[in-house]
């Protein structure tokens, strides 16, 4: 298959002097907007005591750990600003990612130790749910770095029971065992009750020597018989008690190395724990990257910053997709899928990394004359029409046969409504893609470059499509809602209006409610808000799209649970041979 | 030489970024339309001078109307 993959057809154009010169002012938008993102970030690593404190303990944060561990260049962080419950604490207190351990790709998740020693909070469980979910999708291994002091008792109403509440993760690690994957465990500190069970519940515990982990902790062994209330006299008992479970707390190495051996490996110092987890690593199933690349990796052919430069942080201007696309993938080489079948979709196969991936992408701007082509009215970019959507579940489809993971690219408005669109059948090709994407049984990622708007969010690789999609990225651009906010307004008040008129009353009270809700839309869907409340997995900086997608790619082909010889490969094909016969029209 | 800029779409101009007599780079930007909520950017094909401007900011364009001259 040397012949389809090796020279791909180039696409893109080099930056001219005129769009330099034009596009400084978005450049410096999305400078001065990915600023204040890492500002935020910024704000999640500090959080908590200063690494020095913990270092003067003796005791290495959860980021020294994170980046003695993995190895250099691969870390790619998400949920790092995940806090749906606005906690207080400006965390849901652990901070996870991809990286490679030992060139092996896993999931890795620590408890910020530097925050209440690594307590559990509302919105934690939520997002190592997310983790063990990505470890599920990719296959790939799960490792944890545990230093858990158990629950925020004043707040425990709030994470600690329900249906993905804070003991879910443990069902989720039994379940990633079932499925083959492992899980391997660092374990530091102090670990009771919910902490016991975040150190126990992995497949592979590696224990620090000062470590421990009970069903429950000092506080909880003292305070186990409740009388109806305190007094005083029983004050001074709880202290006393404290006092002695502080001298030796319950579950130790020597309890759980010496005696029940839950505890595989114990080590001396803190590095020491990691590089165990390290070696471990090497020992676990992987593909060499070879068995599945189709050619040398490459960089692209142009530089990533200028996605800073072709992505109009003005949410109204068009732009050109294929230009953007070319600066993420290997030499910015392309096989487009039926690239004179809807215009307003790009579908196509490229290489990250000399990994095969398949890319969709919104178009942005006018469609050509008689597009779309049951409609009397112009069509244009970014919505979805008959044909793109037929085209997306085409190609997903024969990306499923072939195996081939897809990377989306959002920038949609929607899909075309109106009684004209209802005859032509949306409503339905729309989920016909849902049930596309379901089937294929693909790994997925998804870059929302600007809007992710209505029904084409969900059905563009959307992070609701829970099998597939790996995990969601947002840029400073980013925009999601159901739908603009003024067209909410007036979704919402346009009866309302009437009404009034008709009843002879002001219309200015309904006019600065419409007001209002249009501005809670534009507060609700800023990429610092989608990335709290989860609806992306991390917002990332435009240069870094590629490095994301590197690392998708690489976890992907891992250790995939199903392969398609390339040999065997039908898409490729496809793609030559239509474009074959069309040269020859 | 010169060369015609015409309107890719229909639409309404809502802003024009130069003037007549203008020297412009190719790529640079002549004015916008917006059409359908969109705002669609026309470019320079060429660089020169721009010597005529046949719309103004508000006025609707039919597709392939003529919108400027660069000579």
């Amino acid at each position: 298959m040397k012949s389809y993959f090796e020279n791909m057809p180039p696409f893109g154009k080099a930056l001219k002097k005129g769009t330099i010169k034009r596009t400084q002012n978005n450049y410096e938008q999305v400078l001065g907007a990915e600023k204040q993102i890492l500002a935020a970030v910024d704000e999640v690593k500090n959080a908590g005591l200063p690494e020095e404190k913990i270092n003067q303990r003796g005791q290495m944060t959860v980021w020294q750990r994170l980046e003695y561990i993995v190895d250099p260049g691969t870390w790619t962080p998400l949920h790092t600003l995940f806090n749906p419950a606005d906690n207080v604490e400006g965390t849901t207190n652990v901070i996870d990612g991809l990286g490679k351990i030992a060139a092996k790709w896993a999931v890795v998740i620590g408890f910020d130790n530097k925050v209440m020693a690594g307590a559990w909070l509302a919105g934690q469980s939520e997002n190592i749910l997310r983790a063990t979910d990505l470890a599920k999708r990719l296959n790939i291994p799960l490792v944890w770095l545990v230093n858990c002091s158990g629950a925020k008792l004043t707040e425990q109403e709030k994470f600690y029971a329900n249906r993905r509440g804070s003991g879910t993760p443990f069902f989720r690690h039994a379940e990633l065992e079932q499925d083959g994957i492992p899980v391997l465990a660092a374990i530091y500190g102090t670990n009771p009750a919910g902490g016991g069970y975040q150190s126990i519940s992995p497949t592979v515990l590696f224990a620090h020597e000062k470590c421990n982990m009970a069903v429950g902790g000092a506080g909880i062994v003292s305070g186990m018989a409740p009388q109806g209330g305190f007094t005083v006299d029983m004050a001074e008992d709880l202290v006393q008690k404290a006092k002695e479970h502080r001298a030796k707390p319950p579950g130790s190495v020597a309890t759980h190395y010496d005696h029940t051996g839950f505890f595989r490996f114990v080590y001396k110092e803190e590095k020491q724990v990691l590089d165990g987890v390290r070696e471990y690593m090497k020992k676990l199933p992987a593909y060499d990257p070879e068995f599945f690349r189709v050619s040398e990796p490459k960089a692209p052919a142009f530089e990533a910053e200028d996605v800073m430069r072709l992505l109009p942080i003005a949410s109204k201007t068009v732009y050109d997709f294929d230009d953007i696309l070319a600066r993420l993938v290997d030499g910015s080489e392309h096989m487009e899928y039926r690239p004179d079948y809807g215009p307003e979709i790009y579908t196509g196969l490229c290489r990250v990394d000399g990994f095969l991936v398949a890319c969709i992408g919104n178009r942005q701007g006018y469609l050509g004359k008689g597009y779309p082509e049951y409609a009397d009215y112009p069509g244009m970019g970014a919505k979805l029409y008959r044909q793109g959507l037929l085209k997306m579940s085409e190609f997903v489809t024969f990306c499923g046969r072939d195996r081939i993971p897809v990377i989306w690219f959002q920038d949609t408005s929607g899909i075309d409504v109106g009684d004209i669109a209802e005859k032509a059948e949306l409503l339905g090709l729309g989920q016909s893609l849902i049930y596309s994407i379901q089937q294929s049984g693909l790994p997925m990622m998804l870059a929302i470059l600007r809007k992710g708007t209505a029904a084409a969010h969900y059905v563009m690789g959307g992070p609701q499509a829970n099998r597939n999609n790996a995990f969601t990225l947002g840029t400073c651009a980013t925009e999601i809602c159901v739908m603009h906010g003024e067209t909410a307004a007036v979704a919402t008040y346009a009866r309302r209006l009437v009404k009034e008129k008709d009843a002879g009353r002001d219309l200015e009270p309904v006019v600065e409610k419409m007001n209002a809700l249009a501005r809670k839309y534009k507060d609700t869907s800023t990429p610092l808000y989608c990335a709290k409340q989860g609806m992306v997995d991390e917002v990332v900086r435009l240069a870094d799209l590629r490095h994301y997608m590197q690392s998708f790619a690489g976890a992907a082909y891992q250790n995939p649970k199903s392969i398609c010889p390339q040999h065997q490969m039908i898409l490729p094909r496809i793609i030559r041979d239509h474009a074959a016969a069309k040269e020859k029209e | 030489m010169s060369e015609d800029v015409l309107a890719p779409l229909s639409g309404k101009i809502v802003s024009l970024s130069v003037e007549p007599g203008a020297a412009i780079e190719e790529d640079d930007e002549i004015l916008v339309i917006e059409a359908m909520k969109m705002e669609t950017p026309i470019f320079a094909p060429c660089s020169g001078t721009v010597s005529k401007i046949v719309v103004k900011e508000g006025d609707a364009v039919e597709e392939d109307d003529l919108l400027a001259v660069i000579d």
